[in-house]
């Protein structure tokens, strides 16, 4: 596989890439976290549990919205044009792809607003 | 025989419906949190059926329908909206409502009384510590509790892993050794309940029962006031006895009765067994027939059980002893 098209699906499944290693940071912090007793502890008045949850998913959804508009952008820039059918498909895919990721990364990180630390 | 036959496919269709309702069912909630759990349990089903029958339909016509009638079904439109916008927004509208139940189920809440629960093979240790210069007693078996006041029972095991289970008050916690959990509820419905355990914990796991009997405030408090007392002397000599023969017998190197010197503390706590609704952990009406049954030949009722099986004693004897024991009220 060439590098270009390496980038192409990587760039295609980056939002499950994201929602990957959200998963596992707020799953594997959170263990931890609460399995040493610190569900109440705070940082600068917020809870550390809720923190990591909400700035992981931060971390998680803008990137993945960067891609997903930029593929969005590229899609568009591409009627007219005459792109190949894998290269316009890879794009579909993709736009899908990211698009479903971010109400995945969102949903994920729900319920650090909702939720007790630790319950 | 067809009238048989429908008959019977009519009591078949009935026997889902027997278990939404009664003193086991979390389809009857008695509770706010079990509430809470039930309706989110019927959206749920409800919608999970709903959605089923339209796919399975939906699936039927794209079978057996002509080609040019179902060609709907592979439109783009149909997979956007019935393949991706459908489950996205149902589902984004389902997390927050679990997660909204979730929230408010078990919560601790202030003020709430607390009781403590081991589980036991196989039977339930049940102490009520002391509030409100209101003495720390023991009782087993049954779990009383007020209406309307919060309730978190604090539960463990003393040899293997229970489970605790009061279907129409929601929840289940696992009760194990060494450890503390806890389960908080409010009852609000007067009544009697059946609680069960639901982990399988050993032979006699499906006899292991208990009675939830949930009381008014004023009656509570007087029920907590008498089972704090010690046990009430024998009114009359035949009931003194079979007082005499719970000593003689040894009876009180594993039960404890308040106010004699029975003071075992390996089986349950008899000061008041009279007052509990049932015996063997929920297997038997309290009268005094079940209790010498029990006494005579636990083995055989309950095989497996700590409390060996007293044949020996005359029927009489077993009459008086088992007289003593309902007198305890």
């Amino acid at each position: 596989m060439s590098g270009t098209r390496t980038l192409h699906v990587l760039v295609m499944l980056g939002g499950m890439i994201a929602w990957a290693v959200q998963f596992t940071i707020i799953y594997g912090v959170t263990s931890t976290l609460c399995g040493r007793g610190w569900a109440d502890a705070t940082l600068f008045g917020i809870g550390i549990v809720q923190a990591v949850i909400v700035a992981t998913t931060v971390l998680a959804f803008v990137p993945t919205a960067l891609v997903f508009m930029g593929l969005l952008r590229a899609y568009r820039s591409l009627e007219g044009e005459d792109a190949s059918a894998a290269t316009a498909f890879m794009m579909q895919a993709g736009i899908l792809i990211n698009g479903l990721s971010l109400i995945v990364i969102l949903w994920q990180g729900a319920p650090a607003l909702i939720l007790p630390a630790c319950a | 025989m067809d009238s048989v036959a429908r008959r019977a496919a009519g009591l078949l269709w009935a026997l889902p419906v027997a278990g939404c309702g009664g003193v086991q069912s979390a389809l009857d909630p008695a509770g706010g949190d079990a509430t809470g759990i039930y309706r989110l349990t019927i959206v749920m089903t409800a919608g999970a059926t709903l959605i089923f029958i339209v796919v399975t339909a939906l699936l039927l016509y794209a079978i057996f329908a002509p080609p040019e009638r179902r060609a709907w079904l592979g439109s783009r439109r149909t997979i956007v909206y019935g393949g991706l916008a459908f489950p996205v927004v149902t589902l984004s509208l389902l997390l927050p409502y679990g997660l909204l139940v979730m929230r408010d189920t078990d919560v601790p809440r202030p003020g709430a009384l607390r009781i403590e629960v081991i589980g036991e093979q196989y039977w339930w240790r049940v102490r009520y510590p002391a509030e409100d210069g209101q003495a720390e007693f023991s009782t087993a078996n049954e779990l009383v509790v007020p209406i309307g006041r919060p309730i978190t029972v604090s539960v463990t095991a003393a040899d293997v892993i229970h489970s605790f289970w009061i279907p129409n008050f929601g929840g289940k916690i696992d009760m194990i050794p060494g450890r503390i959990n806890r389960f908080n509820f409010t009852a609000e419905r007067p009544g009697i309940y059946r609680g069960v355990c639901a982990e399988f914990c050993g032979d006699q796991h499906a006899r292991m029962a208990f009675d939830v009997v949930a009381l008014e405030p004023a009656a509570f408090a007087s029920w907590r006031s008498t089972q704090a007392q010690p046990a009430p002397e024998p009114a009359i000599p035949f009931l003194a006895r079979g007082g005499e023969l719970f000593r003689a017998g040894g009876c009180g190197s594993c039960h404890v009765v308040r106010g004699t010197e029975a003071n075992g503390r390996f089986g349950p706590d008899l000061t008041h067994v009279g007052s509990r609704r049932t015996i063997g952990a929920g297997q038997f009406p309290n009268n005094i027939g079940t209790l010498a049954g029990w006494v005579a030949n636990v083995q055989h009722i309950k095989p497996g059980a700590r409390m060996p099986s007293y044949g020996s004693f005359t029927g009489e004897d077993l009459r008086a002893l088992a007289g003593y024991l309902e007198s305890l009220k």
